[in-house]
């Protein structure tokens, strides 16, 4: 008995100084090291990586910061935002809501300027529809075309394949106020949606749907946005009335309120970070259609484009 | 009706006049629904407004939440000692190095459950490694001991309570239900308000989720321990302490090993939900893979997770089997043993510090199984597409479309009506109580249409579930070979998060309610399988030789011994079964179920609590319908 209680007590012992020597070695590793470290949201979609993959190369490589990126949703990166846990939020698609809870009113969050990427959202069909049926393109037309789409789910309706439930949509009320004769069926996850998509689209099917750019799979599929009425500022007021297209986003960064002062020259080269939706998707397109990982295709973007990069660097 | 509802034994006879009972019941809510189609859709006025409540008490959360005491001294040191925790799991992983962590584990493992198990545990850490995924396993290996060790602290004390008094037993079992049938997603968004993004949040929830078998399974050892060996030892003076710590916990040790097998098993099953909130680990691998719809690289982490899964099944399973004999032990075993375990995890961390300064696991040692498995996918997209497609249109426009509009067409009340029959017809009058008010209370909260939308596809879900896993659970109880050869499957199947093979479901069955059918299907079969094949098995052997002696054939011996005498297994098979699809509605509408589960998760993406809580209120309450329904057929007294 002696021996085994000697035995047990040598475990614990091995076992505290393992733990330990542990937590010596990264005690250096917290949210806070001295300014030296930037928390990076990571959405999901593959536009989004591709800002977050090229500003972690340059933050790395060109200025020494340690980048953390934390894939998360975009609802809890702004309460991340809120709490302190995260710094900055790279491409921001509206969210009204949120803009006014935390940046208008608790005032932890800040508007980061413009990504200079234009979001269009809308609603798109694949080109061969478009060469079949040219005056599709014309939302007046749909209900013409609405057989075409029909599907089992759609209930002998046309079927409108919805986008990820995340995402801003006012589909609903656009096939009813616009007196549309089509079902929305929702892929539930944009997953799901574009799985749909290309499997229409390699069977020369007619699909029509939610799309936004930019986005990888153009780079790989040809598709077509129809023109529903348009968009006059203050027509989407009321989500239940809206009969227009979508706005045109100007994506934005938003920022941690505490991170613009204490961001030192991360913040300069997040606030600089500023560049096309040709150049994200030749990244996106490296990560998404070449199946390279994210720092590969960053470091070979920054290598070929330092014209660009030049300009966000800290004066 | 009313004999059916005494609890006099009941024999067959008895038992073919409740279907009957029950093939009328419907017959009536097709008459009503022929006959007052959409005449009487569920009131608005009943709607109790919840859901606006909800979105009032989020507002003050969000607004305080950096003043109010309740989370500047509450939940702020919750979230933060939570935070440490996990830290503090995943240094100590990190300090360890990669050969470390392996050594260490497996020799862990030795010691817990036999040399092996030391084995399987290092075959499972190389291949994380293997597989490219060693940092990100190590962060999810982290966040599940962490969420285990917190569960069994809260969950076991809370199981020995429950073990011991009945009163405690009754109050915690409808808390337990609750927690396991609300959908993850519809709390994680409080959950992130409350404790914080990342880890914290990501503990509580898969806490939430996985301490019901803790105190369950905790709670039936302690029942399970022979009341002779308690009354040997409080005769002999022992205090109550005494009892439980010499009496009691060791003689319930093998059931409370499967207490700590389960709750590991439901915390794995949160890896993926945990990335929505920023947790990281394998689950941002699946995540990111299903946004480039590349489901090589998603089923690549999606394996990673199935090992690990199982590595810790198998280890706490035969941890809790062995039974160990402290006479026969040699010194060898006692003392060099340890020792050398000891002295190899030390080698193995001067080894990854010194020699390998502390690099990760290497990349070249790894390889990707992402080309052949996309490869596969688009094969079987291009050619089982046509028969899949002629599948999905047979179950929308044949099944799913009549139920859902015979479910959400008739009138509310004969609904109820009819669960109420059916409740007094298979389980009584509380039954009945019980399943009509969770019924109704679907439409209070003002979701009846959507959360008949979903009933409609849980019942189809269920019965394929149901059909196809009797069969095959029949076929391996009759067939050791076959058994065998399943088993690693439905493991996998049991583990792999769901996530994996929705773009797959979805590419070969066309997003809406068949690829979310399908998924529950995969995720339900397992368990039904399981039980099925333990109730047939576990029919008494004197009873099938005496049949086989009389000279009835095999089909004989199934249909009218083994399946009659397995009655009450195959029953909480059905039941089992019934739960498990339902877990699966808030993961279906990410394939294009809409209805409830689309409810929980645009309310965790947009921002509406509100609709996300009603949304997986109503399935909490669905569920409790389905359940005392179809439990109520299991309690009833057998002939």
């Amino acid at each position: 008995m002696q021996y085994r209680r000697t035995l047990r007590r040598g475990t614990a012992l091995a076992l505290a100084a393992v733990l330990a020597a542990g937590c010596a070695a990264k005690t250096t590793s917290g949210a806070d090291s001295g300014g030296k470290t930037v928390n990076i949201a990571l959405n999901s979609w593959v536009g989004y990586e591709a800002d977050a993959a090229v500003v972690k190369y340059l933050l790395e490589h060109e200025l020494h910061y340690t980048v953390k990126l934390t894939q998360i949703d975009e609802q809890p990166a702004w309460q991340a935002l809120d709490q302190g846990t995260l710094d900055v939020i790279l491409e921001n698609w509206g969210h009204q809501d949120l803009v006014k809870t935390y940046i208008q009113q608790k005032k932890t969050v800040v508007d980061g300027g413009p990504t200079g990427n234009k979001g269009v959202i809308g609603w798109y069909v694949p080109k061969y529809v478009v060469d079949e049926h040219p005056d599709i393109t014309n939302w007046k037309n749909l209900n013409k075309y609405a057989s075409l789409f029909r599907t089992p789910e759609s209930g002998g309706k046309g079927q409108f394949l919805g986008g990820s439930p995340s995402y801003v949509t006012n589909d609903k009320a656009l096939i009813k106020n616009l007196k549309l004769n089509y079902q929305i069926v929702f892929a539930g996850s944009e997953a799901a949606e574009i799985t749909q998509v290309k499997k229409l689209y390699k069977q020369k099917k007619p699909a029509l749907f939610y799309f936004y750019t930019p986005q990888w799979l153009f780079n790989q599929l040809q598709l077509v946005k129809i023109n529903l009425p348009k968009y006059t500022p203050g027509c989407d007021a009321d989500p239940k009335k809206v009969a227009c297209d979508y706005p045109a986003y100007d994506l934005n960064k938003v920022f941690r309120k505490g991170f613009t002062s204490s961001g030192g020259k991360a913040y300069q080269l997040l606030k600089n970070f500023r560049w096309t939706n040709k150049q994200q998707n030749e990244v996106a397109g490296m990560i998404a259609d070449q199946g390279l990982d994210r720092d590969t295709a960053a470091k070979k973007w920054v290598e070929a484009n330092k014209s660009t990069w030049e300009k966000w660097m800290p004066k | 009706m009313t004999a059916l509802a005494t609890s006099a034994p009941v024999t067959p006879r008895r038992r073919t006049r409740r279907w009957v009972w029950a093939v009328g019941v419907l017959a009536v809510l097709l008459a009503g629904f022929a006959l007052l189609n959409g005449v009487f859709p569920f009131p608005a006025r009943l709607d109790i407004g919840l859901s606006a409540r909800l979105d009032e008490a989020y507002a003050w959360a969000v607004k305080n939440r950096d003043v109010s005491p309740l989370f500047l001294y509450g939940f702020n040191y919750i979230s933060v000692g939570l935070g440490s925790l996990v830290t503090i799991v995943n240094n100590l992983l990190i300090a360890l190095t990669w050969p470390g962590v392996i050594v260490a584990g497996a020799a862990l493992a030795g010691w817990a459950a036999g040399r092996r198990m030391a084995l399987v545990t290092a075959g499972a850490f190389v291949c994380f490694g293997v597989l490219g995924l060693w940092d990100d396993s190590m962060t999810t290996l982290a966040l599940m001991l962490s969420s285990v060790l917190i569960a069994l602290i809260i969950g076991v004390p809370v199981g020995i309570w429950a073990g011991r008094r009945d009163r405690v037993q009754r109050v915690v079992t409808p808390i337990l239900d609750f927690m396991q049938t609300m959908p993850s997603l519809a709390y994680l968004m409080p959950m992130v308000l409350l404790f914080g993004i990342g880890t914290p949040a990501a503990a509580v929830a898969t806490v939430v989720y996985a301490i019901p078998p803790a105190v369950r399974i905790t709670s039936l050892a302690i029942r399970g321990v022979p009341p002779a060996a308690v009354e040997a030892t409080t005769s002999m003076g022992s205090t109550p302490w005494q009892l439980l710590t010499k009496v009691r916990l060791p003689l319930a040790r093998s059931t409370l090993l499967l207490a700590v097998n389960q709750t590991i098993m439901m915390a794995m099953s949160m890896v993926v939900i945990a990335s929505i909130i920023g947790a990281g680990g394998l689950g941002d691998d699946i995540y990111q893979a299903l946004s480039k719809v590349n489901v090589g690289t998603a089923l690549q982490a999606g394996l990673a997770i199935v090992i690990m899964a199982i590595a810790l099944d198998r280890v706490t399973n035969a941890a809790g089997r062995r039974t160990r004999t402290h006479v026969d032990r040699t010194a060898l075993a006692r003392y060099a043993l340890p020792a050398g375990g000891l002295a190899g995890i030390v080698v193995a961390v001067l080894v990854g510090r010194v020699l390998l300064a502390d690099e990760s696991f290497p990349e070249n040692w790894s390889f990707s199984i992402a080309e052949p498995v996309n490869a596969v996918v688009d094969w079987l997209q291009n050619h089982v597409a046509p028969a899949t497609d002629a599948i999905t249109r047979v179950l929308v426009s044949g099944v799913f479309d009549p139920l859902r509009a015979v479910l959400t067409d008739s009138p509310w009340w004969l609904v109820i009506a009819a669960v109420v029959a059916l409740g007094v017809i298979f389980g009584g009058y509380r039954v009945a109580i019980t399943a009509g008010v969770s019924t109704l209370l679907v439409g209070l909260l003002g979701v009846w249409d959507l959360g008949m939308d979903t009933l409609s596809q849980v019942i189809v879900a269920s019965v394929i579930t149901i059909g196809v896993g009797g069969v095959i659970g029949v076929a391996a109880a009759r067939s050791d070979v076959f058994a065998a050869v399943i088993r690693p499957i439905l493991d996998a199947m049991q583990t792999m998060p769901a996530f994996v093979y929705l773009i797959p479901v979805v590419a070969l069955f066309d997003a809406g309610r068949t690829p979310a059918a399908i998924a529950a299907v995969i995720y339900a079969l397992p368990v039904v399988i399981r039980l099925v094949n333990d109730g047939v098995r576990g029919v008494s052997r004197t009873a099938v030789e005496a049949a086989t002696a009389m000279g009835s054939t095999r089909w004989q011996l199934l249909f009218k011994v083994q399946l009659p005498l397995a009655r009450a297994s195959l029953l909480v098979a059905m039941n089992q079964g019934i739960m498990m699809v339902l877990a699966m509605v808030a993961i279906g509408a990410l394939v294009g179920a809409g209805a409830l589960g689309y409810g929980v998760v645009f309310g965790l993406a947009q921002n509406q609590f509100g609709l996300g809580m009603c949304s997986g209120l109503a399935i909490v309450f669905l569920g409790t319908m389905l359940d005392r329904v179809s439990q109520g057929a299991a309690r009833r007294p057998l002939p």
